[in-house]
């Protein structure tokens, strides 16, 4: 960290060569036009269009109920609003996040304990936080800030002498701390998604592989502990429910709590078939069978209207989003960019990873909204902010960032 | 990693892991897509259909009732009706007043509707619609189909209502149906096995499910109820109902229609003869026992209890001095009067206590024991026969032919006659009526018999009563000389298990005497009802009896002043009229009894009645081959055929 700050890459000539070039045509790659000239729209059309099939499928399932066929005009509005929100992070030179890291993480740390303590109970859980006539769960920045923060933190004091094991355990201070905080609300989903966002950019910063198996195996060990100890009693039920239904005695319990939910939403994925039953013609979606439907189970309406090819689809453009993304962690030239948008990635990832599983009744229900195309604002908000953070990356790929020093 | 380490190299080495890793998930999670649509898919779209897929009980269609000639008397009707879903009214209190505004509701009625409401509410069926008002007029239809689009949770309909086209005409032999009450549902559950009265109560829960709860509709209620079916209804999460597939394999199987003997047009002719009169007349096939008439009135429209009567309307029903729900043809009970006078001639020759030739010398009174005993003809019939005893029924003739037949002689005859037995024929509240003999008497009574009762015995007055019905039936085997009767309601339809034939033996003779008196009744000079004799018909009379049934005694005092002409005395107290018959005289085919209530004289009221309906009984071949015996008269199936 005292001397460079960034690695010298094999990849990084070409990428200069690029940018020069463009650098060159227009002459003012500093300034906005250039900039948003420059912004990768095919990428960026494939957010939009994964936003609008969510809206779509949000009118679907909510079109027959009075009270919630409004939704989809609210959830265009968050997009409209979000999506000018990502382009304008996008704007933002790599400096100014990294600036803004430490300051972004002890903001969410505060959020989190005002939660704590005057926060809005909701669902059985403390996730609200009433900021005026905005409701806003804090959990949520939590997961771009631990990332922000961790990005900041590696790009210090990562020099090309590489990992020592002392440095790790900074990076775990910074992840437990608001993940903690997080699980206390109690929201296990989004604390777990914390610490794997987290653990994901710990294992690129070059955490030893020794020490990652005996940290899995540690974990191994606590999975008893903490099912006995540590969840809360719905908690508990939850997992119980998704142990039952993988293990085949599904069947016996249906129309029970989250038993009915995960065999309603598996009744309506599976009897999509190859093709689906076509737009506004599910029998589980149009009748309000799947609870939550148009938040964490949307994709259950893709499955049963368009069928696996509809549902692959989704799941191909995610593929498509984060790979690019991965690519442009790879392409960037500070330590602080490759981390950053490595973990913004995984967040991302992580959201559709553990919301597929979870709708697929492959993990326990846990509350995890699939980013872009479940209704509700704050996860739209933080996925928005992942894609501009690391659209910022891309613009700014090549910004060394010669910043020394942990402040 | 430690020696040598390259972060470059290693970065990159762990986002290659990273990204595989990612794959492979990604490759988990699109399998698992595909285990559950490809290969589970079939099981999970059977599941999803069974899931929304709701089996409902459609009610049956019920069988119609046809008269003889099968014109309907019961069928249905498409009627409108406005119902409102209590879950989808924001202020049920101001959507009943908007209803209100544009069809008339009584307070009873949104009062009931309000209470249907809260009720289904508290049920967590507020998505069951609430009947607000059936059987709208057009008019009303119109306007509530108009203004129902803005009244949300407001549905204008239309449904299949029983109906009664004839009204009134039917009530007493057809009934009535209802909503079952808890009283039908143990009726009609008895001697069922649970499952069975299960599936009844389940039934009869639908809120179009009727039952007979009177009449011919309770008897032949198996007949015409039909077998349920299911309907197959799309429900969302919540059980609301959002589509119906049509499957005819679970279609309601409807009931069978029923023909009853009576002909709609001859039943509408007598009504109209009484002239608003109460009374009641029965019309009888001699030949086949058909009743071709059987009126009772004045009577109650049983399309008013269809949907439920009000509690006003029934008490006004029955608080009605003229009783319009009173049963008369089968279930009013009479005094004969001289009507019976042939039993009782007939008790005496059976017997051999007359002959036809014995004469009495009547002047007017009968002196028995301390008591006398007066003709209804006030100087006396001079000396009579059999024959002028009937002809003028003289009650000396008949106080003397009685006291040698003595009581037991005459109830017994009475009894051949179908006298003392109730005769349902499958409606509701038939009536035995009474024959009295000294038996009786010590039994009811713990008293012997007095003589003097058998005078009144003689002349159709004192405990003895009788329907109509049965006085037509007698007329008949009399008209018949004696032959077996079968008296039937029921056309097609159900077997009516009391259902027997009168057949106990009757000398031809005695019945050729008993007709020939009759004959001498409409037809000869000193005939009681010479004036009614002739049908009007170009040749063929009837032959007849007059008959005065006495409401209350007449004093003395009257007798002394004069005062015996009902005309002075309140309508309520004056004597009923009867008079029966039949026609033609020489050929005989139909046999008629008529009761006018309060009418005074048989021969004033009750003939011309009984006159005019024969006539169009004649006129228009009532008793001819009814519509039933035509479908009924198939080829001989295959496994009758000839034997080889």
């Amino acid at each position: 960290m005292s001397r460079d700050g960034s690695f010298s890459g094999y990849s990084r000539g070409e990428a200069r060569t690029r940018t020069a070039r463009s650098l060159n045509f227009d002459g003012t790659s500093s300034g906005l036009l250039g900039k948003m000239a420059r912004l990768p729209w095919g990428v960026i059309l494939l957010i939009v269009a994964m936003a609008l099939i969510g809206i779509a499928m949000l009118y679907s399932s909510t079109y027959t109920n009075p009270a919630e066929q409004h939704l989809w005009k609210l959830q265009l509005i968050r997009f409209v609003i979000c999506f000018g929100i990502m382009i304008a992070l996008a704007m933002l030179p790599l400096s100014w996040w990294m600036n803004l890291s430490w300051l972004a993480y002890a903001g969410t740390i505060l959020l989190l304990l005002a939660v704590e303590f005057f926060g809005v109970t909701g669902g059985g859980a403390q996730r609200w936080l009433r900021i005026g006539p905005v409701a806003v769960q804090p959990s949520e920045f939590a997961k771009l800030a631990v990332i922000l923060a961790l990005a900041r933190y590696y790009h210090a004091m990562l020099g090309a002498n590489g990992s020592r094991f002392l440095i790790h355990i900074g990076a775990a201070v910074i992840i437990l701390i608001p993940a903690a905080l997080v699980f206390l609300q109690p929201d296990l989903g989004t604390a777990l998604a914390i610490v794997a966002s987290g653990g994901v950019v710990v294992f690129l910063a070059g955490l030893s592989g020794r020490i990652i198996l005996a940290g899995a195996a540690a974990a191994a060990a606590a999975v008893w502990p903490v099912y006995q100890f540590v969840l809360e009693p719905y908690q508990r039920g939850r997992v119980d429910t998704f142990l039952a239904q993988l293990f085949g005695s599904s069947g016996a319990s249906t129309s029970l709590g989250e038993s009915y939910q995960i065999e309603q939403a598996k009744i309506a994925i599976g009897a999509g078939g190859l093709n689906g039953k076509g737009w506004l013609q599910g029998i589980q979606s149009q009748q309000d069978y799947v609870p939550e439907q148009h938040t964490d189970f949307i994709l259950t309406v893709i499955a049963e209207e368009f069928g696996f090819l509809g549902a692959t689809a989704i799941l191909i453009g995610f593929a498509i989003l984060l790979g690019w993304s991965l690519y442009i962690a790879f392409q960037s030239a500070s330590n602080f960019g490759r981390f950053a948008v490595a973990g913004a990635t995984a967040t991302v990832a992580f959201y559709v990873v553990f919301n597929v599983a979870m709708v697929l009744g492959l993990l326990p229900v846990v509350g995890m909204p699939l980013p872009l195309i479940s209704y509700g604002g704050t996860a739209m908000l933080t996925a928005m902010s992942c894609f501009g953070l690391i659209l910022s990356a891309y613009l700014h790929r090549d910004d060394k960032l010669n910043t020394t020093g942990l402040f | 990693m430690s020696k040598g380490f390259h972060p470059d190299q290693e970065f990159s080495r762990r986002m290659l892991m990273a990204g595989v890793g990612g794959g492979v998930v990604w490759a988990g999670l699109v399998a698992r897509l595909f285990q559950l649509q490809i290969l589970e898919g079939k099981k999970y779209d059977e599941l999803a259909n069974e899931n929304h897929i709701k089996l409902e009980l459609a009610p049956p269609q019920r069988g119609r009732i046809l008269d003889r000639f099968g014109k309907p008397l019961a069928s249905h009707r498409r009627a409108g009706r406005v119902t409102v879903i209590p879950e989808q009214l924001k202020d049920p209190a101001a959507t009943i007043a908007s209803i209100r505004q544009l069809i008339e509701l009584s307070d009873g009625q949104v009062e009931r509707v309000m209470e249907d409401i809260r009720r289904a509410r508290l049920r967590r069926a507020a998505f069951l619609p609430v009947i607000v008002a059936n059987e709208l007029s057009y008019e009303d239809f119109a306007r509530m189909n108009v203004h129902a689009v803005e009244l949300p949770g407001v549905q204008v309909e239309m449904a299949l209502t029983r109906s009664y086209p004839r009204g009134r005409d039917f009530a007493h032999v057809l009934g009535y149906v209802a909503r079952a009450s808890q009283d039908d549902l143990e009726r009609l559950t008895e001697g069922k096995t649970s499952d069975e009265a299960t599936t009844i109560e389940r039934m009869f829960r639908h809120p179009d499910m009727r039952t007979g709860r009177q009449g011919m509709e309770r008897f032949a209620e198996e007949w015409l109820r039909g077998k349920p079916g299911f309907k197959k209804l799309v429900t969302n999460a919540a059980g609301r109902v959002i589509d119906q597939i049509p499957d005819e394999r679970l279609a309601p199987e409807a009931g069978k229609d029923l023909f009853i003997t009576i002909d709609m047009d001859l039943q509408r002719v007598a009504i109209e003869r009484f002239e608003g009169e109460s009374g009641a007349a029965v019309v009888v096939d001699i030949e086949s026992g058909d009743i071709l008439s059987m009126v009772s009135t004045p009577a109650f429209d049983p399309n008013d209890f269809v949907n439920g009567i009000s509690g006003t309307d029934y008490a006004a029903l029955r608080e009605d001095s003229r009783a319009p729900l009173y049963p008369r043809a089968h279930g009013g009970v009479y005094p004969p009067g001289s009507t019976f006078k042939m039993v009782v001639a007939t008790a005496a020759l059976e017997t051999g206590a007359i002959k036809p030739t014995d004469k009495v010398h009547c002047n007017g009174y009968y002196h028995f024991g301390n008591r006398t005993w007066h003709c209804w003809k006030k100087g006396g019939h001079g000396t009579v026969d059999l024959h002028g005893g009937i002809k003028g029924s003289c009650d000396v003739y008949f106080y003397e032919v009685a006291r040698r037949a003595g009581a037991q002689a005459i109830a017994d005859t009475a009894r051949k006659f179908g006298f003392g037995e109730a005769w349902s024929l499958g409606m509701t509240g038939a009536r035995s009526g009474l024959v009295p003999d000294p038996e009786w008497k010590m039994r009811a009574r713990k008293e012997p018999w007095y003589e003097g009762e058998t005078l009144n015995f003689g002349i159709g007055q004192g405990q003895l009563g009788v329907t109509p019905l049965q006085l037509a039936l007698m007329t008949a085997r009399i008209a018949t000389e004696g032959h077996s009767l079968k008296p039937k309601l029921i056309g097609l339809g159900p077997k009516d298990p009391d259902e027997h034939v009168l057949d106990a033996h009757l000398d031809a003779e005695i019945m050729k005497l008993m007709k020939s008196g009759m004959y001498g009744v409409t037809s000869e000079w000193g005939g009681t009802a010479r004036s009614s004799g002739d049908l009007g018909l170009g040749g063929p009379r009837l032959a007849g009896k007059t008959g005065t049934a006495q409401v209350r005694r007449i004093t003395a005092a009257e007798r002394a002043t004069g005062v015996r002409k009902g005309e002075d005395i309140e309508r309520e107290l004056r004597d009923h009229a009867l008079f029966v018959a039949y026609a033609p005289a020489e050929n005989p085919k139909y046999a008629i009894s008529v009761v006018v209530e309060h009418g005074e004289g048989g021969s004033r009221t009750a003939a011309p009645v009984a006159r005019d309906i024969l006539a169009h009984a004649i006129r228009t071949n009532s008793g001819r081959k009814p519509a039933w015996t035509k479908s009924a008269s198939i080829k001989p199936s295959a496994d009758e055929g000839t034997p080889t």
